[in-house]
């Protein structure tokens, strides 16, 4: 009686390979005298087969960068990108992938970082970002952070605007205005004050600046207005430093 | 006074014919076979290359005055016939259509997510299985960023075994953490199972920082460690990995940095976009 519903399941390992199959790969044809197969994405990884010049390889996946290919006789080996780079198409325009550039840097749609260093009120914090760019200055942000201190813990998170100035630069500046929520959980040992949750509005700037390919850091400050139940609002301030990248 | 009219006229008549434009005027649809062949071809030119209309109808003009230039120059109309193939030779472009490539999406596999399974040590509460879920972007082939989260529960310290008294409650035992490292693959290589089999393998080192809670508190907690794995295919990794986690606690009266070593084995799959 099992093995009926279980005999109806033996098609879908077919069903779900079919598509990779009928996937398309890209055919490069090499254009230097010859291209170099190494057995891993490494450096370090010996060249064990080479095509020459006027053959072509089957282009599979990458990974970072390096390209996995499988010759014309089936073999197949990881070839590094500044290689792939002397590799044409078959229409004999030249190969190109693009890894991410400054023009890149200046205008794109999304990015997003991690914040490896942060101090939101004296409490050390951790958090992330990311946005979408309605214009090569201005994005709309979300980000997210949670911060561990002596005298409270808790999470925030804010939606906001930035503009950035001289996004053509390899440094540019920029500066954020926000709207968010934080939810703290004060640290006390003789009252037990209870968690709260309070909304906050916040103005900072800070800085981007590119390293490579799509890469860059990303330093910035806020100041955060927390807008606590009690008589008076609370200021925290903000900074932060991290990795980010862009899509 | 009219004599000198005249003179001008006629000088004025001389030196025009001479001059292209006017000379399209008066002899061009007069002219001998050599022009209209000219004409025919630069039309054959403009109807097989679209793009070279960028002059428009100026550029054609242009060619015309071209190929008049020569028999003007040589002040004879008879040299029409021969003279524009001699003077200008033109280069014939080939009417080959482009093949046009589709270029298909080359797959990443930058993105490695798995789980592990393993013990830590958790200073003062013993040690104890520890479970989480790992994920990691390769940026390039020696560094990569990684992000953790596990769990463990602690047990009890040796003063509550003996006096009989319960410092934390079972919910408090719970140590659950995440961090966010930064990772750098120090020896890549392959491992050889026999003589016709190699598998790629790394040895890497890992530090970052994340946020533990343990004993009703959270903590700031940096961790570092190193960790070795294997790839049996290009999309499977297994793990082992050494981490320290080390926070300041207070738990247990005095203030000092618990260092909590965890040890474990994990699985792991590489995909991408």
């Amino acid at each position: 009686m099992l093995a009926r519903p279980l005999l109806l399941l033996l098609p879908l390992p077919l069903a779900l390979s079919g598509p990779a199959h009928a996937r398309e790969r890209l055919q490069v044809f090499v254009n230097a005298p010859y291209l170099e197969l190494h057995t891993g994405p490494g450096r370090g990884y010996p060249v064990f087969n080479v095509v020459e010049r006027g053959g072509s390889v089957d282009v599979l996946k990458r990974f970072t960068d390096w390209y996995k290919v499988r010759t014309e006789r089936g073999i197949e080996g990881w070839v590094a990108q500044r290689d792939m780079l002397q590799t044409v198409l078959a229409d004999g325009t030249p190969f190109t992938f693009n890894l991410g550039d400054r023009a890149g840097f200046t205008s794109h749609r999304f990015e997003a970082g991690v914040f490896l260093y942060g101090d939101y009120g004296g409490a050390s914090e951790l958090g992330g970002y990311g946005s979408f760019s309605l214009t090569s200055s201005l994005a709309v942000e979300l980000s997210v952070g949670e911060f561990l201190g002596k005298a409270s813990n808790g999470t925030l998170g804010d939606i906001g605007l930035e503009h950035v100035f001289l996004p053509e630069k390899r440094f540019s500046p920029f500066v954020t205005l926000g709207t968010g929520i934080v939810y703290t959980q004060p640290k006390a040992t003789l009252v037990q004050p209870s968690d709260r949750t309070d909304q906050s509005a916040y103005a900072g700037a800070g800085f981007r600046f590119y390293l490579t390919r799509r890469f860059f850091v990303r330093g910035e400050y806020r100041n955060h207005i927390v807008f606590t139940k009690s008589n008076q609002n609370e200021q925290v301030d903000e900074w932060k430093f991290g990795f980010a990248f862009f899509l | 006074m009219e004599i000198r009219f005249r003179v001008l006229l006629v000088i004025a008549l001389a030196s025009l014919t001479g001059c292209a434009s006017v000379r399209h005027l008066f002899g061009h649809h007069g002219a001998s076979g050599g022009d209209t062949v000219a004409d025919a071809r630069g039309g054959a030119d403009e109807g097989a290359i679209p793009d070279r209309e960028d002059g428009g109808p100026g550029s054609g003009g242009e060619r015309g005055a071209g190929s008049g230039e020569a028999p003007a120059s040589g002040s004879s109309q008879n040299g029409d016939e021969s003279a524009p193939d001699q003077s200008s030779p033109r280069v014939i472009e080939p009417q080959v259509e482009r093949r046009k490539i589709k270029v298909p999406r080359i797959r990443s596999q930058n993105i490695e997510v798995g789980g592990y399974y393993g013990t830590l040590n958790i200073e003062d509460f013993g040690a104890h299985p520890v479970y989480g879920v790992q994920a990691a972007y390769h940026i390039t082939e020696d560094i990569f960023f990684q992000a953790e989260a596990g769990r463990s529960k602690g047990g009890y310290t040796s003063f509550e075994k003996l006096s009989n008294v319960q410092l934390l409650t079972t919910g408090e035992r719970w140590f659950k953490y995440y961090d966010l490292s930064v990772g750098y693959n120090l020896f890549p290589g392959e491992v050889f199972l026999g003589r016709n089999f190699a598998l790629r393998s790394t040895f890497y080192l890992l530090g970052g920082l994340g946020g533990t809670e343990f004993g009703g508190d959270q903590k700031f907690t940096v961790n570092f460690g190193a960790g070795y794995k294997v790839l049996p295919a290009d999309w499977l990794a297994v793990h082992v990995a050494v981490e320290d986690r080390v926070f300041n606690t207070d738990l247990l009266g005095v203030t000092k940095l618990a260092s909590n070593l965890e040890a474990h084995l994990g699985v792991t799959f590489f995909f991408g976009f």
